[in-house]
């Protein structure tokens, strides 16, 4: 693409062509990111829900003034002469006049969906996710899950509601159990339809590095670094790729050493049955192969019921991880680094890589405890506790 | 980031789609409004009819 951006520009600065994107990307910050890094200055759209319904990318595609796709994706070495080609090709007669695009009306989708069918309901959910903004998430996520009632068969629906529920889970409003709902509706999306490149990359974006195609947004720390070197100011980034989203692929699952030493071997500190801070866990693929790894997501929330939050002041918060019997971790021990605040309760993450037996039953569950600082109210008591959790594992068995 | 991926004459020829049956040589781009990424505003390539276009689709992942 910057071959592309690079190929046109004397056609682009002499007026005679337009450079288009469109970006199937979930969080437009991070396409904004991108676009500065780049420097394209051409405007960009937001795909977040491929309602392109393309299955891969990049794609290419020459325009004529009326709309009419001339060609699609030349290689980048015919660029220019490609470019070239559709500038001199005589205007359409009857070209049609710029038309000023609109938003749809969300009351008449609304009103089709009621009395329609599943695709009208889905129709209805993608407006509300692309125009309702946060406050209509829910409402969008309702509106897809009612698709899915009249058809759950419809693989779109399926693929739309999981980033209807990560758009949820990295807003204000997200709930714990958002994200792993998100991988699970990817995931029967990518059941229906196994050969939808974009669908199978979000799964990826989660998953175990031995299943990386490359690191998805590693790029954003080089993006960042150059940005700064130009003497510009990187553009913020609400919702910070992290974890499986930043990690290199791997040929080889490297386990843990055995170096790392267990904090609290004789379970001697207090247990928080979770009063104080709730653990979720997700598994990235749901279903792992044997022999295979997976990726285990766990999120610590301080529970807004007993207004409990971080403290901060001491350490951070420590995980130790017991694989089953016959499964391998490629970590045993997690160790958490605190914010720079006195006090917080935003959701705290881990992830670590299991390998699962070759041989072994579906079933099996992950060992883990967190140790952590927590404070009850505002001026309440500031504890050290111990909260254990067993996370389900599930492998296909044939 | 990733480097390119087979062609889409190849795809055709080993008889794999190579995108949505609707955006093949001689059909009219679909007419979607999508937010602009700056400021979320409605965009369409409808505003750009009367002008030519290279279209990029592509993924910032």
């Amino acid at each position: 693409m910057p071959g592309w951006h690079a190929e046109t520009a004397r056609l682009r600065d002499e007026g005679k062509l337009r450079m288009v994107g469109i970006v199937q990307e979930q969080h437009p910050d991070r396409a904004r990111l991108f676009m500065q890094w780049k420097e394209l200055d051409w405007p960009i759209l937001v795909d977040s829900l491929n309602l392109l319904d393309v299955s891969l990318v990049p794609i290419t595609l020459l325009i004529d003034e009326d709309g009419v796709i001339r060609r699609t994706t030349p290689p980048v070495a015919e660029a220019r002469s490609a470019a070239q080609e559709l500038v001199e090709l005589p205007p359409a007669s009857d070209s049609a006049a710029p038309v000023r695009p609109q938003k749809p009306s969300l009351k008449a989708l609304r009103r089709a969906a009621e009395e329609g069918g599943a695709e009208d309901w889905r129709r209805y959910a993608e407006a509300l996710i692309l125009w309702g903004g946060p406050k209509r998430l829910d409402s969008a996520v309702e509106a897809f899950e009612q698709a899915l009632r009249l058809d759950p068969a419809d693989a779109r629906a399926q693929f739309r509601l999981g980033v209807a529920r990560r758009m949820r889970y990295d807003g204000a409003a997200g709930e714990s159990d958002d994200f792993g709902a998100a991988v699970a509706a990817w995931s029967r999306a990518l059941e229906l339809d196994a050969n939808n490149y974009i669908w199978r990359r979000r799964i990826q974006q989660f998953g175990p590095r031995l299943n990386k195609p490359y690191p998805f947004y590693d790029w954003v720390v080089r993006a960042r670094a150059e940005i700064e070197r130009r003497g510009g100011v990187p553009l913020a980034l609400p919702v910070e790729p992290r974890g499986a989203e930043i990690a290199q692929p791997a040929r080889v699952f490297a386990a843990a050493d055995g170096a790392a030493v267990e904090p609290d071997p004789e379970g001697k500190i207090h247990r928080d049955p979770a009063r104080y801070v709730r653990v979720t866990a997700a598994q990235v693929p749901g279903n792992v192969r044997p022999g295979t790894s997976t990726r285990v997501h766990l999120e610590l929330r301080p529970n807004p019921e007993a207004r409990a939050h971080w403290n901060n002041e001491s350490g951070g918060v420590v995980l130790w991880i017991d694989p089953p019997q016959g499964w391998d971790a490629d970590r045993r021990l997690i160790e958490l680094e605190n914010p720079p605040r006195a006090v917080s309760d935003e959701p705290r993450h881990a992830e670590l890589e299991l390998r699962s037996p070759r041989q072994g039953p579906a079933a099996a569950q992950l060992d883990v405890y967190a140790l952590y600082y927590v404070c009850e109210g505002v001026k309440g008591a500031c504890l050290y506790r111990r909260q254990d959790v067993s996370v389900p594992l599930s492998m296909e068995v044939r | 980031m990733r480097s390119r991926l087979l062609a889409p004459a190849l795809l055709f020829a080993l008889g794999l789609p190579a995108a949505a049956a609707e955006l093949a040589e001689g059909s009219r781009f679909p007419d979607l409004v999508l937010p602009d990424a700056r400021d979320g505003r409605p965009r369409s390539l409808s505003e750009f009819r009367g002008e030519k276009v290279v279209l990029h689709v592509f993924a910032s992942w």
